[in-house]
């Protein structure tokens, strides 16, 4: 392809070099001249547009939940879409410990989208400023070739753990692993077309290239960590938490205990909730669960016995409850074993009890055999009552999960995205009350 | 232009786009946060609380709340227990409004029979009595209301009556073993000489499933939950 097209005929030739090179630059302007380097440049540029639209996307929603409201997330590959507010994978993987990175340092961590967009940002810089200057040579194609490596690792480690950790897909994070595919094969077509001349500064362009890329992701990370919001005016929230237990004790002994070692905790749960699942896995992947001696007090939201709701939220709630509480009676470890089977099987569980309750019931006894003639019986209900009426003591909301670190309750809005953060100044404050 | 400018001008709106962008989502949570703690959001979850039935009219409660202070229920004193004569007086109700009371309850209550000048709980009756503890709910008071038939003299039927309604207790303490039941039960021994129950209510839950006359049906505790906040 060397030397033979008419520059005017070619839409994708390079201009002729004027002052953008340095001196030292020994390329032939002919060599220049000729390469379609701009289709691979105009590949990453445009993914890195499309990457960084995704990227700012999921920014923006995690960054609205910064104001410690739930609020609708987008989870669509098609622009226009509406935000949704129920549950998606997109809210799932979002809420997931993945999403952000020192959570118990800022409330929420900072978002690893935040990056993603600096990231496609600096891409898209690297590669317009490429098209703008023409004549983009062998070392400025390698080091986009290599900066695109950092999206596609990252699209990499994060389609795994979406799939294998978190068990949920977000439309929006498959967005961005095309986009980086993208515009790794453009880096890839712009360093094959570049100019194949030796580079004698290329060292110098790769350090200013990669100081460039640093200075991206740290100038956003400095923009969001000098301006997001510490807490609430008032002082409310976060450790010093949302109200407590006036009548903590358990004299009817309905606690199980749930394991760690550290701060007395209490977590009232319904072990088919799907929030009260993810809660937990939020617990665990943060380490924090270790610091907590946590017991449970079971709220299943079934209305087979919790009077306090009209219909079954969590149909087979109260069943599973019974099958924690007759468990604690064999193995203090019970109920953490029953508990970790109905949260993997949650989805079959509540199938399974709303069209016949009795076959749930057999199906626990098949698993844990030790529950049999306790599960049912009126001495086991008897004490899920006394369970709820804790909570009706304790004048607690009719929600799950709740959490309270030595009789504070930790506020629902740091259940979430704030738990790290929340828990860790919590802990620290040694459970203000 | 030089390289450096065209660099200063893609890096710079590279750079500046995104962090505006960052910096306005950033910037419009802050100011909800701030508006929150200045008008903070009415809590839109109810709060645990025991039941409160649709048959618990203020009516109903107030009755309620009367039969049961009067007979030892409310205080925690532990003296439990209103005698016919009581139980008739703090009512200021006839007999036939006084069973009217206990008819919503049809579903929760359970009747727990005896033989004849027997107090003793049969397996029967102390699995229904089970059953119906069991079945408390958000309820917050037990209510046991021993009878017995007219037959023999009225103080013989008195005592059949009273010692009948402290066997469901005493299976209640020894089966369940639970401190609230001194909050929770209240008994009530009406004898011979006050609401005697109708055949009617042959059909609710019994623990026999024989012959119902008026005889064995108040041969009986009537034990069941109140759903109301009294």
């Amino acid at each position: 392809m060397k030397g033979s097209w008419d520059d005017r005929d070619n839409p994708f030739a390079i201009e002729k070099r004027d002052d953008d090179l340095a001196p030292d630059d020994d390329t032939s302007p002919h060599a220049l001249e000729v390469r379609p380097a701009r289709i691979g440049l105009a590949i990453v540029l445009l993914a890195s547009l499309v990457g960084a639209y995704f990227a700012a996307t999921s920014t923006a929603d995690f960054v609205t939940h910064l104001d410690r409201d739930v609020h609708a997330i987008h989870c669509s590959f098609n622009p226009g879409d509406k935000a949704e507010m129920g549950e998606s994978g997109c809210r799932t993987v979002m809420l997931s410990p993945y999403s952000s990175f020192f959570r118990d340092r800022w409330w929420g961590g900072v978002p690893v989208a935040l990056w993603a967009l600096a990231v496609f940002s600096f891409l898209a810089y690297r590669s317009a400023h490429l098209i703008w200057r023409g004549k983009p040579l062998r070392s400025e194609g390698l080091f986009l070739f290599l900066a695109t490596l950092l999206p596609v690792g990252m699209s990499a480690v994060y389609g795994h753990l979406a799939v294998n950790e978190v068990g949920a897909v977000c439309n929006v994070c498959v967005g961005i692993y095309v986009a980086s595919g993208a515009a790794f094969l453009g880096a890839l077509l712009t360093l094959l077309l570049s100019v194949p001349k030796r580079d004698p500064a290329a060292v110098r362009r790769f350090a200013t290239g990669f100081g460039e890329g640093v200075l991206f992701v740290g100038a956003m990370t400095l923009v969001y960590l000098t301006s997001v919001p510490e807490g609430r005016a008032d002082g409310k929230g976060g450790a010093a938490g949302c109200g407590g237990l006036v009548q903590p004790e358990d004299e009817a002994g309905i606690m199980v205990t749930l394991g760690g070692k550290g701060k007395a905790a209490i977590e009232v749960l319904d072990p088919l909730c799907p929030a009260c699942r993810a809660f937990d896995a939020r617990l665990k992947a943060s380490g924090l669960d270790e610091k907590l001696a946590a017991k449970a007090v079971l709220f299943p939201l079934d209305s087979t016995c919790n009077w306090m709701v009209s219909t079954s939220l969590h149909p087979g709630a109260c069943a599973v409850s019974e099958a924690m509480l007759c468990a604690a009676e064999k193995d203090a470890q019970g109920p953490r074993k029953v508990l970790d089977w109905a949260f993997v099987h949650q989805e079959a569980l509540r199938e399974l009890a709303e069209k016949d309750e009795p076959a749930l019931r057999a199906k626990i006894e098949a698993e844990f055999p030790n529950v049999k003639g306790c599960l049912g019986s009126a001495v086991v209900k008897n004490k899920i009552v006394k369970s709820l009426r804790w909570a009706v003591s304790n004048a607690l909301p009719v929600m799950t999960p709740q959490l309270f670190v030595e009789g504070t309750r930790m506020c629902d809005e740091d259940t979430d995205l704030g738990l790290e953060y929340t828990l860790t100044q919590m802990l620290s404050r040694g459970g203000a009350k | 232009m030089n390289d450096l400018a065209r660099k200063g001008i893609t890096g710079g709106v590279g750079l500046a786009v995104p962090a505006f962008l960052v910096l306005s989502w950033i910037g419009a949570a802050a100011e909800r946060l701030e508006e929150k703690a200045k008008a903070p959001q009415e809590r839109k979850v109810a709060i645990a609380s025991v039941a409160e039935d649709a048959y618990c009219t203020p009516e109903l409660k107030a009755i309620v709340r009367r039969v049961a202070g009067a007979c030892g229920l409310l205080d925690q004193s532990g003296g439990r227990g209103c005698q016919p004569m009581e139980a008739k007086n703090v009512a200021q109700l006839s007999d036939d409004d006084f069973n009217a009371l206990f008819r919503p309850l049809a579903k929760r209550a359970h009747i727990i029979q005896f033989d004849a000048d027997q107090t003793e709980l049969d397996p029967a009756a102390m699995a229904q009595v089970e059953k119906a503890w069991g079945d408390q709910r958000g309820a917050s008071f037990f209510f046991v209301v021993a009878r017995a038939s007219p037959d023999g003299n009225e103080k013989k039927n008195e005592e059949l009556s009273a010692a009948r309604a402290k066997a469901v207790l005493g299976h209640l303490q020894a089966k369940f073993n639970d401190p609230d039941l001194k909050k929770e039960v209240g008994l009530l021994w009406l004898g011979e000489g006050f609401a005697q129950l109708g055949t009617e209510f042959c059909d609710w839950q019994r623990s026999r499933s024989g012959e119902c006359t008026s005889k064995e049906i108040n041969r009986s505790a009537f034990v069941a939950w109140i759903d109301c906040a009294i």
